[in-house]
């Protein structure tokens, strides 16, 4: 028999009081662990998916914040397009790219989705498996692997679609053909959650749409039916939720032919006027540039160099992430005082649970005494019993998160984007359960000082 | 064993002092049996407690188990009389939401420590007072004499020098009480024990080897001895 033995005796005695209490320790723990697991992963979700998006870059007239959520973290439409002559010059034109200080840059064009779940389609080339890197790693594969469709096959479609604008708008005939929709092409990748939410495996078709499904404007386009090539490892971040197939694709998908040149309008012409204009190779629009410079000085170079630029501008997710984790986080820290209130009236409720009974406990706490119990015994006994009631509730209050996590982490998915590790046990729950029942046995100090002044002698009762 | 000299407790009764136990002196030799007897309110109780430790004298020695507990603070007082007395009320005072060997091992507990010897003790004991077959009965489920068959293991388990009884056959009939008094004395014969017992009942109190009444410890005369089997 032990000191803690007793206490626990004395809680299973009043069993009702206990539960009681014990549901306000629950609440209260529970509360605060969830804001902290919804804090952490929205962090984790933020700022571990901005690995591999060194720079971002997008058109001028978006804000940074928008050109990072709609890239990085699929939230929102794609602000405008940019001409691809920004893509051009980084890679092989004047400037930056001739300074040789750019790992990779990768084009993307979006617009389309897939299914209900409205998952995002990403036009790119095929370099995104092979030279983008997330988390330092090139993407892994669950299943299969990319489709082909590199920079050289985007240059010779492009011309091959700029002639065929061209003459259109010069009114030529014959007229040079339209580039057509290759077989080879028809192919895409899928993250993980989108093969599993779906149920894809190789060789699937997956169909883009375009609208919400249920909304006016909703339409499928089955010509630009893909057959899944590859299906790629979880990395708990929008890459998962993505559908990525080559541009052409995108450029060539029915209607889609009104935005694909992005074209200026000199002074003093109209906009009709500008539609007769020739269009070159690099006026084909694009939503993101994913750039990688080579090292910090490259960095540099890159924003001074798309500072003057007037047709697309940079962004860093580095620097644009955290601010708004920051204005975030000022809501998780509201939510995070209330509950530290409501583990503060917790710990009051404990206070006053244990201090109503001592009174009808002091012939017990007399016998003790006779026996040779200690004052400090006594006290230990009493701030034992606040302690393990405030253990078990913080663990109580533990499970109990993560089993919300685990019903509501769908829906959490679906609505926020944020993946709700439910599994995973954080080494501050450990904190956070031994510093509740430190705190219990704080809130037991003043019952049990009451206790511990228990008179022996006129508290050893006359009656049986 | 036990020397008191000149001890004094009294208590406060709204501005009057009223003295509820006043012994010249008393000595009581390692081994010996006593009761302890005298009228109500002569403080019979009061002495029991001063002995224990659990009340302080206002003013005199008290020396038990060679130690001068007068002197000691209330923590060495309450250890001291975990490891070195035993204790049996009239009231039992057994705790009602522990068993019958749970409340024997509380002795323990509070005396010399509940090592892995603690509790073979605690069972041997209750065979010894024929309670192995009730051992994990709760207070509420044992008879008044089981009842007090616990307790008195309770008093025992430290194995202590000196075993202080205050009234611990009222409550049963003679029959019954005589016989958990043979349990007692036995055990305490057999290992030399010291046993002080206040009683009301003369019986009771022949059993003993001496009897002291308290109200002739208040002269400076020798300890009153009023009959006894030695």
């Amino acid at each position: 028999m032990k000191l803690w033995s007793i206490s626990l005796r004395n809680l299973r005695i009043r069993l009702v009081a206990t539960v009681l209490t014990m549901a306000s320790i629950v609440v209260a723990t529970g509360l605060y662990a969830a804001i902290l697991v919804m804090a952490e992963q929205t962090k984790q979700r933020y700022e571990g998916s901005i690995g591999g998006y060194q720079a971002v870059v997008g058109p001028k007239d978006a804000s940074q914040l928008e050109l990072v959520l709609n890239t990085i973290f699929n939230v929102g439409e794609a602000p405008a397009l940019f001409p691809m002559q920004a893509c051009i010059d980084l890679r092989e034109g004047k400037g930056f790219s001739r300074r040789g200080q750019v790992r990779y840059a990768i084009p993307q064009a979006r617009g389309d989705s897939v299914s209900q779940f409205n998952f995002p389609v990403i036009a790119t080339l095929d370099e995104m498996f092979t030279k983008y890197e997330w988390q330092k790693e090139p993407l892994r594969f669950e299943a299969g692997g990319g489709f082909r469709f590199g920079w050289d096959d985007l240059m010779a479609f492009a011309a091959e679609l700029a002639a065929h604008e061209n003459g259109k708008r010069a009114g030529a005939a014959p007229l040079p053909p339209r580039p057509l929709l290759r077989p080879e092409w028809k192919q895409c990748v899928i993250g993980s959650r989108v093969a599993r939410q779906l149920g894809l495996a190789l060789g699937a078709e997956v169909t883009p749409v375009h609208g919400k499904m249920g909304e006016f404007g909703y339409h499928e386009h089955p010509e630009a039916a893909c057959k899944v090539v590859g299906i790629l490892a979880p990395t708990n971040s929008p890459i998962d939720t993505t559908i990525y197939l080559p541009l052409s694709v995108h450029y060539l998908i029915d209607g889609h032919e009104a935005g694909v040149f992005v074209v200026e309008i000199p002074p003093g012409k109209t906009p009709d006027d500008a539609k007769k204009l020739p269009v070159a190779p690099g006026r084909i629009g694009l939503t993101a540039i994913i750039v990688d410079p080579k090292d910090h000085f490259g960095a540099r170079i890159l924003r001074t160099d798309f500072g003057s630029r007037p047709d697309a501008q940079v962004a860093w997710p580095q620097d644009v992430v955290p601010k708004f984790l920051r204005q975030i986080g000022n809501v998780a820290d509201a939510l995070t005082i209330i509950a530290w209130l409501v583990l503060l009236v917790a710990g009051v409720s404990i206070t006053v649970a244990i201090y109503n009974t001592m009174n009808e406990r002091r012939r017990e706490i007399a016998i003790m005494r006779s026996l040779g119990a200690r004052r400090v015994q006594i006290l230990s006994i009493i701030v034992g019993e606040a302690a393990l009631l405030s253990f078990f509730g913080a663990l109580l209050g533990l499970v109990t998160c993560h089993a919300a996590a685990f019903l509501l982490r769908s829906v959490v998915e679906d609505q926020t984007g944020v993946y709700l590790d439910w599994a995973a046990f954080r080494p501050w729950e450990a904190w956070l359960l031994f510093g509740v029942t430190g705190l219990g046995a704080v809130a037991g100090l003043l019952p049990a000082i009451k206790g511990s002044m228990t008179q022996v002698a006129d508290n050893l009762a006359q009656d049986y | 064993m036990i020397h008191l000299r000149g001890v004094k407790k009294s208590y406060a009764r709204g501005t009057e002092a009223v003295v509820a136990c006043a012994v010249d002196r008393l000595d009581i030799a390692a081994g010996e049996q006593v009761a302890l007897v005298g009228r109500s309110g002569t403080g019979k109780t009061t002495l029991l407690h001063i002995l224990a430790g659990i009340l302080r004298p206002d003013q005199g020695e008290v020396e038990v188990v060679g130690q001068r507990i007068d002197q000691l603070g209330e923590s060495a007082r309450d250890r001291h009389r975990g490891r070195h007395i035993g204790m049996v009320y009239q009231t039992f005072n057994l705790l009602q939401p522990f068993t019958a060997l749970e409340n024997v091992l509380l002795g323990a507990l509070f005396g010399r420590g509940t090592g892995g010897e603690a509790r073979l003790r605690a069972e041997a004991l209750l065979q010894q007072v024929g309670l192995a077959d009730r051992m994990h009965h709760r207070p509420r489920e044992l008879s008044v004499g089981q009842v007090q068959r616990v307790a008195i293991c309770r008093a025992l388990i430290n194995d202590p020098e000196l075993v202080l009884m205050d009234e611990p056959l009222g409550n049963q009939d003679r029959a019954t009480g005589g016989q958990v008094l043979d349990v007692l004395l036995q055990i305490a014969e057999h290992g030399k024990k010291t046993v002080v017992m206040v009683t009301h009942d003369p019986e009771s109190a022949k059993r003993m080897q001496r009897t002291v009444d308290l109200a002739t410890l208040r002269s400076e005369a020798p300890l009153a001895v009023a009959g006894g089997r030695a």
